[in-house]
């Protein structure tokens, strides 16, 4: 029976692993391609920083990236060790697995008879980012990101950016005119350097989603999933069901709108959204390529924070619709 | 002082990317994907694969071009070989699932039926396309005497017989949800065990249903044979 469960485990991580592998590769291409195309990454330097249309800069860029979740962290992590601003990085990582055509366009073919799913999803996918970005901003970098994200994040900024604290090097005072635009000419890396970087970050993010699939199988072969739909009529109990489903279950943003469908009939409408809300922005295959990111505390507040909100969004639209 | 298999990290990570690069195309050929995604993403995981073993190929011209004698640190060097490992795994180990195992802890696809079937005469339904014609007309009288060709794995149920069961799968078989037709199996006979594949021939036939909540139809057989799992046995 043990050896049965096992052996069925072992074909879920399989069949999580090998549909996630082809979009990490997707988003460590289109990192490696933003550094040959683009050099010292400056335009993510002018990304805005304001609270607001930072956030909403970077969900936007998720039209123009089309990846979902799993290609989205080196994508993410790339705009980060540019330099880009904070907000616009936490953005683009929370809302792009939802912002951008092909999820889009699955979510449509999945609920055709339900237009406010459509525009839901993605407003709803925004105000998370929003509020997260805003939520993680609070805490500082210095304590929200990686230390070797950090580090290369800091050559990327102008100094002056950088508190006085956190800074190692440099003059305390006026920064001199030229300490503002630091690099005068970006080189672009040689095509060995850029097929070095993307392979290690290709197999460092593989060896995590390893990691990430293999609890999610375990979790799936185990507990089972009646468990979690058995509440589905109940407003608020239906809602926290299928958000915790949606962190087990985890399967790309693209392709979580059908898996919906299996069950929309017997959950609250509320509880349909946050599936389809949570999922993208964290979820146990995610966690660990997230670590890459975040330190432990930025990880929790994440996970709290978009619990949180999801929870607000079900809430009220089931007040709205049921 | 680096050992002396660190100081070649290039050809490190050309054979592991080279290894998750076979897995992907490997994968593709032997029949796998059938059984682990849903079709639509077979050229993808191929396309990865061929990307891969590029990549791969560039990195093991690194390892040898002139003037190149890049050394690992020993945190990347743990990650090439668990890499490595794991992808080695994965090759040597195939996937075998027990579709009945699985079917058993999800709930049943509520899906409403798409229009496509209607058009079908009844012997050429799938298992799949009569579980969602008898959801989308709920008066079973219509399809009595119907005569009924399917294939499928036995699913186990709980205080009733067994029955003929398929997995839909809309992404992988994470997602995997089970559809079952009950099934009056003949008396006498041994019951199969669980996950045995079954092509039965036989009619719809109208029976009272188990809790006694009226009629149901349950698939008469005429003529049962064990076969061995499909090709493709997962269903869109």
């Amino acid at each position: 029976m043990i050896l049965t469960r096992l052996a069925t485990a072992w074909a879920l991580f399989q069949g999580l692993l090998i549909e996630a592998l082809p979009f990490l590769l997707i988003g460590v291409l289109i990192s490696a391609g933003a550094r040959w195309f683009a050099p010292g990454g400056r335009w993510l330097r002018r990304l805005p920083s304001h609270p607001l249309l930072g956030p909403l800069t970077g969900a936007a860029l998720g039209f123009a990236l089309p990846a979902c979740e799993c290609g989205n962290v080196p994508v993410a992590r790339r705009m980060l060790s540019g330099g880009a601003p904070l907000g616009a990085g936490l953005g683009f990582l929370f809302a792009a697995p939802v912002l951008n055509p092909i999820v889009i366009a699955s979510t449509w073919a999945a609920f055709p008879d339900q237009p406010w799913l459509l525009l839901a999803r993605p407003i709803g996918a925004v105000v998370v980012a929003v509020g997260l970005a805003l939520l993680l901003g609070l805490v500082g970098e210095p304590q929200l990101l990686q230390a070797d994200l950090l580090a290369e994040r800091r050559l990327h900024q102008p100094l002056a950016a950088v508190g006085l604290l956190e800074r190692s090097s440099g003059l305390v005072g006026a920064p001199p005119p030229s300490a503002l635009s630091p690099e005068a000419a970006p080189v672009r890396p040689p095509l060995a350097e850029l097929m070095k970087h993307a392979s290690q970050e290709f197999l460092y993010l593989a060896l995590l989603l390893v990691m990430g699939s293999v609890i999610a199988a375990l979790v799936q072969s185990f507990v089972p999933r009646s468990w979690l739909l058995a509440v589905g009529g109940a407003p608020t109990l239906s809602i926290l069901a299928l958000m915790l489903l949606a962190l087990v279950v985890s399967v790309c943003s693209s392709v979580d709108a059908f898996l919906a469908l299996s069950f929309a009939a017997q959950v609250t409408p509320g509880a349909l959204l946050a599936f389809l809300l949570l999922g993208p922005v964290i979820d146990l295959k995610l966690v660990s390529l997230l670590g890459l990111l975040f330190r432990p505390r930025g990880l929790v507040l994440t996970t709290a924070g978009a619990a949180l909100m999801v929870l607000l969004i079900g809430q009220w639209v089931n007040l709205w619709r049921l | 002082m680096t050992p002396p298999l660190l100081q070649r990290a290039a050809l490190w990570r050309a054979a592991s990317l080279g290894l998750w690069a076979l897995v992907m195309l490997y994968s593709s050929v032997d029949g796998r994907l059938d059984l682990l995604l849903r079709a639509v993403f077979h050229p993808l995981v191929a396309l990865a694969g061929l990307l891969l073993l590029l990549v791969a190929l560039l990195q093991l011209r690194l390892a040898f071009g002139p003037g190149r004698q890049e050394r690992g640190d020993r945190r990347q060097a743990r990650t090439l070989l668990l890499t490595a490992a794991i992808a080695l795994l994965v090759l040597l180990l195939p996937p075998a699932p027990s579709f009945a195992d699985l079917a058993g802890q999800r709930p049943r696809d509520e899906t409403a039926e798409s229009e496509l079937s209607f058009v079908l005469p009844p012997a050429q339904r799938s298992l799949t396309d009569w579980v969602r014609l008898l959801r989308s007309q709920p008066d079973p009288k219509l399809f009595a005497g119907d005569p009924v060709r399917i294939s499928g794995f036995v699913l186990p149920m709980e205080g009733e017989p067994p029955q003929l069961a398929r997995l839909l799968v809309r992404c992988c078989l994470a997602d995997a949800s089970p559809v079952g037709l009950p099934v009056h199996w003949p008396a006498g006979q041994a019951p199969f065990p669980a996950d045995q594949w079954l092509a039965i021939d036989g009619v719809m036939g109208l029976r009272p249903a188990p809790g006694g909540g009226g009629e149901r139809l349950e698939v008469v057989p005429s003529r049962i044979r064990p076969i061995p799992r499909p090709a493709r046995p997962l269903e869109p």
